[in-house]
């Protein structure tokens, strides 16, 4: 199947090396997502209920700096969207579509998927970072929180895998 | 021209923003191309069934690390300086609790929250729901640290930055070159992982080319090598620090020594008698005769060393520059410190901007613990108070 040809993982893995180490370089800082995601998400709450986002110190540290989105974190993800998006295009694998196990069925998938990343999302910001910002460049830099983190991911993924095994084999 | 350029993030911020774009669109392209737009793949993973996720990610973290530890160790880069901005505190039990729960996360929807971007991107209907859900997620823990347990949960197990090297106290570049080892012996293992699982289903193990894998595999040796070649000069770099001490504003003192002070050894050099009497807070008294005896050249250097004397010190008294870590001179001395943090400040106007309500709960508080005068509160409109620091390492902001 063509469209499922991807890069050599190895060379792969070095590619995304040399990107982080550029942003650590350049900017001094690592890659990330999740913090982005939140502040998107203070972003939308503050439209609809700003007196509330004000209320909660967690919320209102986002925007205490300024407009929620005038952060590195959100301009980074933005390339995320546009890179993916351009590799996805010219390797012939952009198709809207629901990507599931055989054994799942379409609206039990997408329940599943909006409920995993809602653990995710508590996760990320419970940890300070997700699998990009605490692992990936935390990891890089030899922190001792991000390694414990990361094995701890691996851990969680491991631990569960059995009992959710029908939605993907 | 040092490295990182910190005009990015400050004069030309704009610039930065841009930059950030491009460096995302660099994130997003590797992670769609290694495959990591498409949830079975990820989750394969967990079944032993396809193992990329191992390799991509550690071929990434290694590819990084030794890129740090070789620019840091031909001194083009300051690691302790740039950890401190680069990478989150860690705080032991939430990451490990946060790490768990991500792993739970992860197997149920099939994506990281990056990850999820990157199927988003690419049309996959499921990797928008997992976009939401992660929205989501982090909306509802905001809302969770009002309640005090998880707040108290949230600042657990604090260590402060702390890198595997300095934790073990030996130099970066051997735990890298260890860190390669235990790379290449998971490679290896996944890969036989692999073989096994495609057996135990009765499906031909893919064929995987060697050509690419072995040139990987002799990069990462290659440099981790050049990274232990380095040790043999860091002392020249080190050398560089001893005769030329960085000064420390008795602001930017202040700002440490209330939000980290974990990463300062303060040493007050003037005389014992008027030490004892009023020193910043948590200084040593170390005049002279005392100095020599402190044994300096043998600390781990982990924390900044700062030297405080009556006025400005011109240079660090021999037995401080032999300290191994970064020492740093406090402009203008105890007199400096007096000027800045025992004159009250004054209160600000109530139209004051979030960063002067701040630099005023500093100077107060600084004021409040040397002269034992409670601070003025700041006036009313401060709405939520002084704009948290940022730090950390990406995500985590």
């Amino acid at each position: 199947m063509d469209s499922d040809r991807f890069w050599n993982p190895y060379l792969a893995g070095i590619a995304l090396g040399l990107v982080l180490l550029t942003s650590f370089v350049l900017m001094g800082r690592g890659l990330g997502a999740s913090g982005a995601s939140h502040r998107i998400g203070v972003y939308g709450l503050d439209l609809v209920a700003s007196q509330h986002v004000d209320r909660t110190p967690a919320l209102h540290a986002a925007k205490a700096d300024g407009h929620p989105l005038d952060d590195w974190l959100v301009f980074e993800v933005l390339g995320v969207l546009l890179g993916g998006g351009v590799a996805a295009y010219t390797a012939g694998r952009m198709k809207r579509e629901v990507l599931r196990g055989p054994r799942v069925g379409l609206a039990l998938r997408l329940a599943l998927a909006f409920g995993g990343g809602l653990i995710m999302g508590v996760a990320a910001r419970m940890a300070r970072g997700c699998t990009s910002g605490q692992a990936l460049s935390g990891g890089a830099f030899l922190s001792v929180g991000a390694w414990a983190f990361m094995f701890a991911v691996f851990g969680g993924g491991y631990a569960l895998a059995w009992f959710v095994r029908k939605e993907w084999t | 021209m040092s490295l990182p350029l910190e005009a990015l993030a400050t004069t030309q911020r704009e610039v930065g923003l841009v930059v950030a774009v491009g460096i995302g669109v660099g994130f997003g392209f590797v992670l769609e191309r290694a495959g990591f737009g498409r949830a079975p793949k990820l989750a394969a993973q967990f079944y032993f069934r396809d193992l990329t996720v191992l390799k991509v990610m550690f071929s990434g973290i290694v590819t990084a690390m030794l890129g740090l530890v070789v620019l840091g160790g031909l001194g083009v880069i300051d690691l302790r300086a740039l950890s401190e901005t680069a990478v989150s505190a860690t705080n032991l039990w939430p990451m490990v609790i946060g790490g768990l729960l991500l792993g739970v996360g992860f197997i149920v929807s099939g994506y990281c929250p990056g990850t999820s971007i990157v199927a988003a991107a690419s049309g996959k209907v499921d990797g928008v729901f997992t976009v939401v859900g992660v929205i989501a997620g982090t909306w509802v823990y905001s809302e969770l640290m009002v309640i005090p347990a998880v707040a108290k949960f949230h600042q657990s197990g604090d260590l402060g930055t702390l890198l595997i090297w300095q934790w073990l106290k030996v130099p970066p570049a051997a735990v890298a070159a260890g860190v390669v080892v235990m790379a290449l012996g998971m490679f290896v293992g996944g890969e036989a992982l692999e073989r096994w699982s495609a057996r135990r289903r009765g499906v031909e193990p893919s064929p995987a080319p060697r050509a690419p894998r072995r040139i990987a595999f002799a990069a990462m040796g290659t440099v981790a090598a050049l990274g232990l070649v380095t040790l043999a000069l860091p002392h020249r770099t080190r050398a560089e620090a001893r005769t030329a001490p960085q000064s420390l504003a008795p602001r930017d003192l202040a700002g440490r020594v209330l939000e980290a002070p974990w990463t300062l050894r303060i040493l007050d050099l003037r005389p014992q008698a008027e030490c004892m009497a009023k020193r910043i807070p948590g200084a040593e008294c170390a005049p002279p005769e005392v100095l020599a005896k402190l044994g300096l050249k043998d600390d781990p250097g982990v924390r900044d060393l700062v030297l405080v004397g009556p006025g400005a010190l011109a240079a660090a008294p021999p037995a401080a520059a032999s300290y191994p870590g970064r020492v740093l001179l406090l402009e203008g001395g105890f007199a400096g410190w007096t000027a800045y943090a025992l004159t009250r400040p004054a209160l600000p106007a109530a139209a004051a901007t979030p960063a002067e309500l701040a630099e005023y709960q500093l100077r107060a508080a600084v004021n409040a613990a040397l002269t034992g005068m409670k601070p003025s509160p700041p006036p009313p409109p401060a709405a939520g108070g002084a704009p948290v620091k940022k730090k950390g390492g990406g995500c985590s902001s």
